[in-house]
């Protein structure tokens, strides 16, 4: 018997009661039940009671805890040898789309490149970018980009594409495949191509370009034996004349031709001289706004124009124009002949007999080795028209089997492109290799998207003897696989393109290693150095001379097809910064418009902007009137823009719109039709290639209102009360040469109440003056007038490197657009319909005694040390009182939850449209600078002088132990500069390009509004024109 | 106490031959009584325009100022504009309960009550514009200067809106002491008359233990003047704050040093012609013509028709100045934005002098300023054109300062802009209907105080003492020569 322990003898005797109380948990009955025996038949009695608060809590928990979006942070497991948490790293790459080839590095932060910036070793763009280049780090993150390969519409794997087009290349048999791509710029994808052509007898390779270089391509043929387009050197030139190439926006290669001009214009204080710019243009351009100057034709002009010129310059008389012309040619040839060998002459047509004038025009000039340089050509564009005219015919004929398309996308910009559209359909095999489903994709049975260039490997020889890498710098976002292997594949080749473009580089350069340097600094350079000329053929001159002769005489109102410096031809249109770019001619974002001169609104829109009142009610009210435009038996509705600057018989569109909504949301205006209308169908093919040029348009006003987004309403900085000179200072040469002291003395004018310039500083206020004894660094930038273009280069790099939000279209115009950094646009002279143009750009001029910074209540932007005018976002209560007392109006206010940074849920939709939540997409969201803070709704933010950059310069220099010196840093907008207009460094050290640049230029320095004792630390230097006679 | 006397010539304050049992009737009884169906159908549209700016306050928390349209030029639009004239209309009730108790003007005691009261409900308005106009509200305690952990982060004393802060906080603070102080006697008053025990208590408790006593009103007096004096410095100080908001900055058209004194002027000229829009009301509705007489109508439209002409001298010396500074950016604000009629704004300039400045003249003529329509019609219309004037100095110095290149597109406001503004209204008129039902809206206790000096009885019997008197000075050998001249006639 164990030893058992009892407690009671109810235990022991195990009696019932004591069953009774062992079965009970209590040894009494619980009093509650007691008192209300009700209790426990209610339905949720106190234990359930119990379960059910712990079941609703951790239901309330989790369901709680959906409503926040979970954001993971996976930290490296073991860290890669490159990266760095927080240190950028910087690849050398090639930015290359449809030709157009631009040596870069991109900013790799944590895997992702966030940034572009041009590649200082490049001797072809030197640093310099264009708002295009900036803007391409984007297009990889956009969420249109076609994610996988498709078989009608249908995902598939690579696998299977490849094995069922390698059947239906079978099934070809004889017919022959076409590989239509744009301009191919690299070596050894031309080798890729050809070993495909190889080994599919009777095959061909078709290169087209969206914008047509054929005319002059073809005319070099003529007159030099080269189907080619040589080297231009602007910068050796003193006198440039462009008949209405738009070579610093966007004719051939504007980076480049912008560094070069820039270089022509640098003025020297002591020995002022600069090259003369006349531009003869129909449609106000990038270009003819920054020329000396600018004369108006007809664009059916163009040739007369041409041969009228030729025949200026070689001394005879000169017939075929009108007087105004005529006196504006003998001007021009005579500014020409006395520059021989110093002088160049371009032209943007299109027509091949102009083109050989122009030839003509520049050997009488002896141009050639001076200004052109024929040992150099470039590859950028060699599509000739009658190739893919002759393509279309045979697709039509359904003599082509398969059809390969890459980067080409006639579908849209080709001017028959209905007929293009039938051809396809009677190809068999139609492949295409675009990244996006756009226009000529959609048509193609096979969609095997290629990489962007930043995933991609390859290479560009940009010019002869130019080579320029290309490097992946992100692994491949989606399923895409770079054409060329997809290529190889289809090809039976067992190498891929990597290996290829190693192999040839190694071979080509000498080395594997050879090639690894060149790969690190994303170039290599084999060119000869002398400029070199070629022999012309003065026989096909008469030709070109005697058919411009025949051109007809033209009296109706004429369409000019041009493209935008953002958009281009059609490759901007999906991106948001580049829609959201005011142009800089026109200051519109977001669509394409009629182009009107003023003088044609006066009878076309019944609006005369000399007239305040309808020029008040033009500027302020932004819907404008929509103009029904018919033309080659084309009718598409625009609205009007009245741009100075325009030919009053010549009317404007710009091509690149009116796309496909599978480009995505910045391609589709809100009511989800196409953005804009698309202007390629009015083109025509005229002597064998495309004409831009329409002789008769048709216009009527509709009566219908369009609202257009302008950043930019008014434009002239003189108004009824006086000239506002404050604001922009500008001069001719010779006035500058007369009096250099003009501008000094027009300053001295301004403060003189104050105690003149020298005492201003500390007698414009009655409070003590503390700036001058402030030690260590003062941050300063000085921009010259005289250099930036207007190119709008800056506002891109701008938005990239500062998180800057994309608002959209129907922000834009209640004038919420939020870009730091902005170029204003204004309009000077006496001639209203061509009138002088100059360009400012203007971001936060970190006044040291800033007007914003007192009318804070809370102190959220402040001084610092270093001059600069700092805000603090998350103080910042938006009161917007310092958006209101900024004199620069550069502030701006976060108006709605553009970032998507705000606290409060589901604040988006309803007032923003698809654009900027496209923008917020966690795809799109990895383009965003991780060293810049995203801004929330309801504060306020304005440039910062790039405050991130200047730390981590600061920084570097620190760790080494030595002073900050210029070379240690760069913000966004001065590196994207390609005319090296923005200089920007420490103002307190005097060995700084910013002391010098400020010291070296006493008389063209001046400061914005300086009457107002704000104290920028923003200086300019004036614009000066080349202009000899006025007031001389 | 004072003696006071004051002549059978001028018309009495208080009609209708009251006595004091009368004026405690006339005042109370309606506070005792049902509302009217008239209240109710105005207490719901109030209500109702109340909830429609609180759902526009609500959307632009929510979704952002955006939801105004407001844009990179200007900052401030209609909700600056609103708080300007809603601070301007409360100036009215101060400068009637305090400067004019300190000039012993006896006519105020008709009007103060609601004066006041109207000052307290538009300082409440007013307040939710600088308020909402902020980007992030929730974070709008950051105006307040107190202990935090924010290390040495404190409000910037350099900038105006904080002056604002502190202007109109006090402003509201002693404004609400004042009326309530006022209110004691008449609270106690509405409690002794009580029939309900709910009455009794909400009012007793109301009345903070009145009893009447020599005592109290000893110290009622003393508080009253001690708060008189406060209130008077505020009258202009809290506008010329509010103009600082504009005269410091460096905008032409707001950078101006003669804006304090010309606030001061439009706010009280605003201030009295809302005073006469509601009190005409009051008076019809409640039947309180022998309290708010023709005498007080006639007595506020001279201090409209001086405040107005005030202003239009500033109108004019700005103008005159925007041509004799020779400044062009101020040029162009004045002559151009503004004074030119086919200015995007030209309209509200010139709508601006019309109802502030050419209007108000007509109170020239005694019988317009006793012209109890044409002064109902007048308030409304200063009213506007005080509107018109903060409009006009806010946007059209904004939309076209110095850079062409930011000049602005046409502004009008949005849907939910006008909401918030009318939801003030709502805000006003929901405060201003419960006040009239549930406050005695004159002041009992002093409206008896003036009638013993000015009342009819008074006049009468004054009258007669008049007389008497005269007939005692006649025969007492005083007046030899008046009673002779007298008599020669």
């Amino acid at each position: 018997m164990s030893k058992q322990h009892w407690q009671s003898f109810g235990e022991l005797n195990n009696s019932d009661a004591y069953k009774q109380s062992v079965n009970d948990e209590f040894q009494e009955q619980l009093p509650m039940e007691a008192a209300d025996n009700g209790f426990l038949q209610t339905k949720t009695p106190r234990r359930d009671f119990l379960k059910y608060l712990g079941f609703s809590t951790a239901a309330a928990t989790i369901a709680a805890s959906c409503e926040i979006p979970v954001r993971k942070a996976i930290p490296f497991a073991n860290k890669p040898e490159d990266i760095v948490p927080g240190t950028a790293n910087y690849y050398a790459t090639t930015y290359i789309q449809d030709g157009d080839a631009v040596s870069i590095l991109a900013k790799v932060r944590d895997g992702r490149p966030i940034k572009i910036e041009g590649n200082d070793l490049s001797p072809i763009t030197k640093g310099g970018t264009s708002a295009r280049v900036q803007a391409s780090v984007l297009d990889l993150y956009d969420t249109a980009r076609l994610r996988f390969p498709t078989i009608e519409n249908k995902e598939v794997t690579f696998e299977e594409v490849d094995k069922a087009i390698a059947a239906e290349i079978t099934s070809l048999g004889a017919a022959p495949i076409v590989i239509l791509t744009s301009t191919i710029v690299s070596p050894s994808t031309k080798e890729v191509i050809a070993q495909f052509l190889a080994k599919h007898p009777g095959s061909k390779h078709v290169e087209y370009d969206a914008v047509s270089y054929s005319g002059i391509l073809l005319a070099n043929q003529a007159s030099y034996g080269k189907k080619a387009i040589p080297s231009y050197r602007f910068d050796n030139a003193k006198v440039i004349v462009s008949l209405a190439a738009d070579f610093l926006g966007t004719w051939l290669s504007p980076i480049e031709f912008s560094k070069q001009y820039a270089t022509g214009k640098k003025i020297d204080e002591k020995n002022p001289e600069m090259s003369k710019h006349i531009q003869f243009e129909s449609v106000a351009s990038l270009t003819g706004s920054n020329a000396d100057e600018r004369f108006l034709h007809r664009p059916s002009e163009t040739g007369a124009i041409a041969v009228a010129l030729l025949a200026a310059v070689n001394g005879q008389s000169v017939s075929g124009v009108n007087e105004e012309l005529k006196k504006a040619i003998t001007k021009t040839a005579k500014e020409l002949v006395e520059n021989k060998g110093k002088s160049l002459v371009v032209s943007g047509s299109n027509d091949v007999n102009v083109q050989i004038v122009v030839n003509a025009i520049n050997e009488t000039l002896q141009s050639g080795g001076k200004t052109i340089d024929w040992s150099a050509i470039y590859n950028t564009k060699q599509g000739v028209d009658a190739e893919f005219a002759t393509l279309v015919d045979e697709l039509n004929a359904g003599k082509v089997g398969g059809l390969f398309v890459f980067g080409a996308n006639p579908a849209y910009n080709w001017n028959q492109s209905k007929k293009f559209v039938e051809g396809i359909k009677k190809a068999k095999l139609t492949v295409s290799f675009n990244g996006k489903a756009d226009e000529t994709t959609q048509l193609c049975k096979y969609v095997v998207p290629t990489h962007h260039f930043l995933e991609s490997w390859g290479d560009a020889e940009i010019k002869t003897g130019h080579y320029s890498f290309q490097q992946p710098t992100i692994n491949p976002l989606f399923k895409t696989r770079q054409w060329q292997d997809s290529l190889l594949k289809w090809n039976g080749a067992d190498s891929d393109y990597q290996k290829i473009v190693k192999q040839y580089w190694s071979t080509k350069l000498g080395g594997e290693t050879a090639y690894e340097k060149a790969l690190q600094e994303g170039l290599s350079t084999t060119g000869t150095a002398s400029l070199v000329g070629a022999s012309f053929n003065v026989s096909s001159v008469a030709a070109a001379t005697s058919a411009i002769g025949a051109y007809p005489k033209v009296t109706t109102t004429e369409l000019y097809l041009y493209q935008k410096v953002a958009i281009g031809a059609g490759e901007g249109a999906s991106n948001p910064w580049l829609q959201e770019m005011p142009d800089p001619v026109t200051k519109a974002t977001w669509d394409n418009y009629l182009v009107v001169s003023p003088a044609l609104a006066k009878t076309l829109l019944k609006i005369d902007l000399t007239n305040n009142g309808q020029a008040d009610a033009y500027e302020v009210k932004p819907p404008k009137h929509v103009v029904k435009i018919t033309a080659n038996g084309i009718t598409v509705q625009l609205p009007a823009l009245i741009i100075p600057g325009t030919h009053p018989d010549t009317v404007g569109i710009a091509l690149g719109y009116g796309r496909v909504k599978e480009l995505g949301k910045s391609a589709t205006a809100d009511d989800g039709n196409p953005l804009g209308a698309n202007a390629f169908p009015f083109a025509s093919i005229l002597n064998g290639t495309v004409s831009y040029s329409i002789n008769k348009v048709d216009l009527s006003d509709t009566g219908d209102k369009y609202p257009v987004a302008l950043t930019q309403t008014h434009n002239i900085y003189n108004t009824a009360q006086g000239n506002r000179t404050e604001v922009m200072k500008e001069l001719t040469l010779a006035e500058y040469k007369a009096k250099p002291t003009e501008i000094l003395e027009e300053r001295e004018e301004e403060v003189k109440p104050y105690g003149g310039l020298k005492n201003f500083q500390a007698q414009g206020t009655i409070y003590p003056n503390s700036m001058n004894d402030r030690p260590g660094i003062k941050w300063g930038m000085s921009i010259d007038l005289n250099s930036c273009t207007g190119c709008g280069a800056c506002v891109v790099a701008c938005t990239a490197e500062n998180n800057v939000s994309v608002v959209g279209k129907p922000e834009v115009l209640r004038g919420h657009e939020m870009h730091w950094l902005r170029i204003d646009r204004y309009y000077s002279g006496e001639d209203l319909d061509n009138p002088k143009v100059v360009f400012q750009p203007l971001m936060c001029q970190h006044c040291d005694n800033a007007p914003c910074e007192n009318v804070c209540p809370v102190a959220a932007t402040n001084h610092s040390s270093e001059g600069l005018n700092q805000m603090t976002y998350n103080r910042c209560i938006g009161t917007r009182y310092c958006a209101n007392n900024c004199p620069y109006k550069v502030r701006r206010f976060n108006w709605a939850d553009y970032s998507g940074a705000d606290s409060f849920p589901d604040n988006q939709k309803e007032v923003l449209n698809d654009v900027v939540l496209d923008m917020n997409d966690d795809l799109t969201r990895m383009v965003l600078n991780p060293d810049v803070t995203v801004r929330s709704r309801g504060v306020i933010e304005k440039c910062s002088f790039c405050v991130q950059r200047l730390q981590a310069s600061k920084l570097s220099a620190k760790k080494e132990s030595r002073p900050l010196a210029d070379s240690d840093l760069k913000v966004a907008c001065q590196q994207s500069c390609p005319t090296n207009a923005i200089v920007f460094g420490n103002a307190n050290d005097k060995h700084s390009a910013i002391t010098a640049h400020r010291m070296d230029n006493p008389n063209r320095l001046f400061l914005s509004l300086e009457q107002l004792h704000v104290l920028p630390n923003v200086t300019y230097l004036a614009k000066v024109r080349n202009i000899e006679e006025e007031k001389a | 106490m004072h003696l006071k006397y004051e002549s059978q010539l001028r018309e009495p304050l208080v009609k209708g031959n009251k006595n004091y049992h009368q004026v405690t009737e006339d005042i109370i009884s309606p506070i005792e009584a049902k509302p009217t169906t008239l209240w109710y159908v105005g207490f719901y549209i109030a209500v109702a325009l109340l909830m429609f700016g609180v759902y526009s306050v609500y959307r632009e928390v929510t979704y952002g100022i955006g939801q105004w349209n407001l844009n990179k030029t200007i900052g401030w639009g209609w909700d600056i504009t609103n708080f300007v004239w809603w601070v301007g209309i409360g100036h009215a009730g101060t400068l009637i309960s305090a400067i004019l108790l300190l000039f012993r003007q006896g006519w105020r005691t008709g009007v103060n009550r609601a004066a006041e009261a109207m000052t307290i409900f538009a300082v409440m308005c007013a307040g939710q514009f600088p308020i909402f106009h902020m980007g992030r509200v929730w974070m709008a305690f950051f105006c307040l200067p107190y202990a935090n952990s924010r290390g040495p982060l404190w409000v910037n004393f350099n900038s105006p809106l904080l002056w604002d802060v502190f202007a109109i906080s006090t402003y509201f603070t002693v404004s609400l002491l004042f009326w309530y102080s006022g209110l004691l006697p008449d609270f106690a008053t509405v409690r002794d008359r009580a029939k309900t025990k709910l009455r009794k208590n909400l009012y007793g408790t109301a009345a903070f233990g009145w009893t009447g006593s020599t005592k109290h009103w000893q110290r009622h007096e003393s508080l009253s003047l001690v708060l008189a004096g406060l209130s008077t410095p505020l009258v202009l100080s809290v506008h010329t704050i509010v103009s600082f908001d504009f005269a410091t900055s460096v905008i032409p058209g707001w950078h101006t040093t003669i804006f304090p004194p010309y606030f001061v002027a439009g706010a009280i000229f605003s201030g009295f012609a809302m005073v006469q829009s509601l009190m005409l009301i009051v008076r019809k509705v409640f039947a309180l013509e022998d309290y708010i007489t023709l005498g007080h109508i006639e007595a506020m439209n001279k201090v409209i028709v001086l405040t107005g002409s005030i202003v239009g001298i500033a109108y004019l010396t700005e103008l005159f100045m925007g041509w004799y500074s020779q400044n062009k950016f101020e040029g162009y604000t004045f002559w151009y934005s503004r004074a030119y009629l086919f200015s995007p704004y030209g309209w509200s300039y010139w709508g601006m002098m019309a109802c502030n400045v050419l209007s108000p003249q007509i109170f020239w003529f005694r019988k317009m300023r006793r012209n109890v329509f044409v002064t109902f019609f007048m308030s409304v219309i200063v009213n506007i054109g005080m509107w018109f004037e903060r409009f006009v100095i806010i946007v059209t110095s904004l939309y076209r300062d110095y850079l062409p290149s930011s000049w602005s597109v046409y502004y009008s406001p949005s849907k939910y802009e006008i909401g918030f503004y009318l939801g003030t209204f709502g805000l006003f008129f929901t405060c201003f209907f419960l006040f009239a039902k549930y406050f005695p809206v004159i002041a009992v206790a002093e409206i008896k105080y003036v009638l013993k000096t000015t009342g009819d009885n008074y006049k009468e019997k004054m009258g007669h003492l008049e007389h008497a008197s005269a007939e005692v000075f006649a025969h007492s050998g005083h007046g030899h020569t008046t009673v002779d001249n007298h008599s020669s006639n």
